[in-house]
């Protein structure tokens, strides 16, 4: 594992109600698909693509929920070390922006309180059937301080940019709080946790 | 969110606990299709763990009274042929609780956690969970013997800004203000010396501050470690859950001493640095700890003493009593007047061979507290396809009277969900079903104290303690302390857990005599005589929890026999109990799978057709419930032989190196691969 090559690990985690689209998004992101209709994808954790930035590597690695989002119980501990939040909403679903709040909540609540949290606005190849003005969502992302985008998963609108874009806000993050952080010491998400459980060091 | 269930399912899991969970992810990993639910709003049943706040609602709720409402509406919802078995609504499990706040309260101020939200116990069953809290705390059972919440104004006046968390007051202007939890908790990794807090002398911590920086506490209903070669290490690495979750090792074993705690050396290079021990002492413990490493090996060395208690052997020993105290006390951590001399030397042993793999000490301790284990099983299930449900509760399983199984559940919808297996936890059962089932008790104690039971270097040390029985007859004590970089407690502060079987009527008189000989309330904590000054009570809890643990099924009436029983968490350190029910040992009988079951688990080739699963479920759950054919004498011989330690290592393999048949082959695989790179 330390050989790996990589600048930077960020652990993102997607939220959001069910069925607005957010599997679809990582999907999009890390594999260049957009699949069509399908249920709950079946054995993945959390997929990783690494990015270059300004000649830097940064390795990202996306958590979707595993469908637990769907009756409200999502466990506390998919929201220990991430790094960033991305809250998606569906832009023709009134209801799941309306659910926003409650979500904040639990961000506020479980999530370390450094997290960077990004809006996203899902869906916007439906634009005809829009329930959600760019307008309002503006207001709601400023009101909470995060940033926002709108995207479409299935037509690729602004997915690299959303990542891409949140991958160096983290990497400017992470050198604010510099001293501690570079590849040597455990980067959060990775951390003591996996890797120095497997490897066994005898004394 | 009017999603409603899919109304059949393979498994339905009911308790979000340790042992359901990790069945859960078992079954779905597998390939069985599970809901997994509990009535509560939380994950984890009695393995929870809590903020602050949350931990006063769960208790308040438990502080209500029990007006023994049942569920009836089920009896209109089942057909002639079938029966119902109730289920509990309101839990039963935890007994006496007891909160006493000595910290100073300032009665004025209307406090509230930062980011507190509904989801914690309150907010299902007890009407508001924005009660200021210093009602809750007079809202204990039995208000009028209680210390009143002391007020010290001048206390309260030494705290300059409530606003101002304490961890910027005690950095001044340092940059560190800024510190995510998470840099924080790097912080809390740096080798001694470098940690930031040295301010609890300075400051008094307040009540209010507790409220306020409630969000950093993650309290643990059952404290347990985690040894670092016992089965739930080894699980959570074979199946991959570790990646879930962080540990820290526990850094001090202590022990307690005429009324000193002081520091067991238990690895070499702490017995050969120790200042407590003599010359002769070192060389005499090092040759006794040698010698049970491999004690089997040198049978003549305690063949005699087999009949014996373990201490009587230790006495035959040349050790010092001071050595004995400590290898019976806090390296076996045995008692000493039931533990034979075999089960003393293997216990020892197992403390070892457990040394060094991550540490100094045998023990690791999750990082946000105990409570993330069952959750990250649970994700694991959900992950592989699993559904969850919290605050769902189960009104009855439906019994079908004609083949006398369970066929279906009764949710408190009203709405029917059928499947082939159901696992029940312990405390869902209703007094109908366990009135042949004699409970034993665990006493808790909860504190949230000042300084460490034994200064050092560093303040950030996890520590475990084991205070030997006051009189003949009663209980060792068991204290494990954290301090805040295990995530469990605010910074200045420590988490302390004390445990013990239950003896006397309540847990607070059982375990108040040990808390007293550790610490000063809060109250009478003069500044006099810093160096010599007990660490300071700030708030206590005292609560008794069920031990359903050991109980054999056919103590339960009426179970049908596709009804599984988990149960509730037991009183002992490790979590073997919990692992060990899931049936997980039997995972390593690769030569019975070869033989007697070949297509349970190999896929057809060319097909994605399931591969029954459902023989290997039914195997385990026998297994683990002991329902297997007592003449079956071959499994009860792989059986004996998995106990043996080294295979232990490979015990859980089997289970989760299933071929993932659910994993779409190129797209998942390197998922696979790191999983069997995990194992080597
Ligand atoms: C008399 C006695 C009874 C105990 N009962 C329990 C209990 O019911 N639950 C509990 O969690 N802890 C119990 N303990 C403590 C327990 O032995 C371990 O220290 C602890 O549970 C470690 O669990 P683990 O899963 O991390 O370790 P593991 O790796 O599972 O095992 C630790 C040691 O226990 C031995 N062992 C494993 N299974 C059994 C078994 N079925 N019977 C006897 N020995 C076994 C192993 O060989 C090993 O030496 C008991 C200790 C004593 C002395
Ligand atoms: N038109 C359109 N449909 C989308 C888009 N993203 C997702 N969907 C569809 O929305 C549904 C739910 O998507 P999914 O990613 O599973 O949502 P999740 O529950 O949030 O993970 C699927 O039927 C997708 O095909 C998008 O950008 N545009
Ligand atoms: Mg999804």
């Amino acid at each position: 594992m330390s050989m790996e090559d990589y600048d930077f690990l960020f652990k993102i985690v997607l939220i959001g109600n069910a069925g607005v689209g957010k599997t679809c998004l990582v999907r999009r992101f890390t594999q260049g698909l957009f699949p069509p209709g399908q249920g709950a994808t079946i054995g993945v954790d959390f997929m990783i693509k690494t990015v270059e930035i300004n000649g830097e590597k940064v390795k990202l690695q996306i958590w979707d929920t595993a469908g637990q989002e769907r009756f409200r119980s999502i466990t506390q501990s998919y929201y220990r070390s991430a790094n960033a939040l991305i809250l998606t909403y569906d832009i023709t679903c009134e209801e799941s922006f309306r659910c926003l709040p409650e979500w904040l909540r639990e961000i506020e609540q479980y999530a370390s309180n450094k997290v960077i949290t990004v809006l996203v606005g899902n869906k916007i190849d439906l634009a005809e059937r829009r329930e959600v003005s760019q307008q309002r969502a503006e207001e709601f992302s400023e009101a909470q301080d995060m940033y926002y985008l709108e995207t479409s998963a299935k037509e690729s609108d602004n997915v690299e940019k959303l990542f891409l874009d949140l991958a160096c806000r983290l990497i400017s993050e992470a050198r604010q709080n510099t001293l501690v952080n570079n590849v040597a010491s455990p980067l959060p998400g990775e951390g003591k946790s996996i890797s120095y459980l497997t490897c066994c060091n005898f004394n | 969110m009017a999603d409603k269930l899919p109304s059949e399912f393979d498994v339905v899991v009911i308790g979000t606990g340790l042992p359901e969970s990790i069945i859960a992810a078992a079954c779905s990993r597998s390939g069985q299709s599970v809901l997994h639910v509990d009535s509560r709003s939380y994950y984890g049943g009695n393995w929870a763990s809590f903020s602050f706040s949350g931990l006063l609602s769960w208790i308040k709720e438990y502080q209500e009274e029990n007006n023994g409402e049942e569920w009836t509406a089920w009896q209109e919802l089942i057909l002639e042929t079938e029966e119902g078995v109730a289920l509990r609504k309101k839990d039963q499990t935890i007994q006496h609780v007891e909160v006493i706040c000595y910290a100073s309260q300032d009665s004025d101020e209307h406090v509230e956690e930062v980011g507190a939200v509904q989801k914690n116990p309150g907010s299902v069953t007890s009407a508001s969970t924005n009660d200021p809290p210093d009602s809750m705390v007079t809202a204990c059972s039995d208000t009028s013997e209680l210390t009143t919440p002391l007020s010290e104004p001048e206390a309260a006046r030494e705290v300059p800004d409530v606003d101002v968390t304490l961890g910027n007051e005690n950095h001044g202007g340092d940059t560190d203000c800024s510190q995510s939890p998470l840099e924080q908790e790097k912080a809390g990794n740096l080798p001694v010396g470098e940690d930031v807090v040295d301010a609890p002398k300075k400051n008094r911590i307040t009540y209010s501050q507790i409220v306020k920086e409630g969000r950093r506490f993650n309290i643990d209903l059952t404290s347990k470690l985690l040894y670092s070669r016992g089965l739930l290490i080894d699980l959570l690495i074979k199946s991959n859950v570790s990646r879930y979750a962080e540990f820290k090792n526990v850094t001090r074993i202590l022990g307690y001493q005429e009324g000193n705690v002081l520091q067991v050396p238990c690895s070499r290079a702490d017995v050969f640095n120790s200042k407590k021990l003599t010359m002769v002492e070192k060389r005499m413990l090092m040759k006794f700890l040698t010698f049970c490493l491999d004690y089997e090996q040198q049978p003549d060395e305690y063949k005699a003493y087999e009949e014996c208690t373990f201490s009587e052997y230790l006495k035959t020993q040349k050790l010092t009593p001071n050595l004995q105290h400590f290898v019976l006390h806090s390296i076996a951590m045995t008692s000493e007047e039931s533990t034979s001399t075999l089960d003393g030397l293997r216990e020892t042993q197992n403390f070892l061979r457990c040394l060094g793999r991550y540490g100094n000490t045998p023990f690791l301790f999750p990082l946000y507290g105990q409570g993330e284990l069952p959750q990250c099983f649970c994700r694991m299930c959900a992950v592989f396809g699993g559904t969850y449900c919290l605050s769902h509760a189960v009104q009855c399983l439906v019994v079908d009277k004609e083949s006398g199984k369970c066929k279906a559940i009764i949710d408190h919808f009203g709405q029917r969900i059928s499947a082939k297996y159901f696992i029940v936890e312990d405390s869902y059962l209703t007094e109908k079903t366990c009135s042949n089932v004699t409970y034993r008790q665990i006493s808790r104690a909860v504190l949230i104290t000042d300084q460490s039971v034994l200064k050092a270097d560093s303040d950030q040390q996890i520590s475990i303690l084991t205070v030997p029985p006051v009189e003949p007859g009663s209980e060792a004590v068991r204290v494990v302390e954290l301090c805040s970089s295990t995530m469990t407690c605010m910074k200045g502060t420590y988490l302390v857990h004390l445990t013990c079987p239950s003896s006397k009527k309540t847990a607070r008189e059982d375990l108040e005599s040990v808390v007293q000989k550790l610490f000063t309330p809060y109250a009478e904590a003069e500044l006099e005589n810093e160096e010599l000054k007990k660490p300071n009570l700030l708030w206590a809890l005292y609560f008794n929890m069920r031990d359903s643990s050991d109980i054999s099924r056919e103590c339960y009436n009426d179970l049908p026999s596709n009804v599984y029983v988990c149960c509730g968490p037991d009183g002992f350190l490790g979590n073997k109990n919990a692992v060990k029910q899931t049936g997980m040992y039997s995972c390593s009988m690769s030569s019975f799978w070869n033989s007697a079951l070949p297509c349970a688990y190999k896929p057809t080739s060319g097909t994605t057709s399931s591969p029954k699963p459902s023989l290997i479920l039914i195997f385990l759950l026998k297994f683990s419930q002991n329902t297997l054919d007592p003449s079956d004498t071959l499994l009860r011989n792989v059986f004996s032989r998995v106990l043996d330690l080294n295979s232990l290592s490979s015990a859980t393999e089997m289970l989760w190196l299933f071929p993932p048949y659910l994993f779409s082959q190129g797209q998942h695989n390197s998922l696979h691969n790191r999983c069997l790179i995990k194992n080597c």
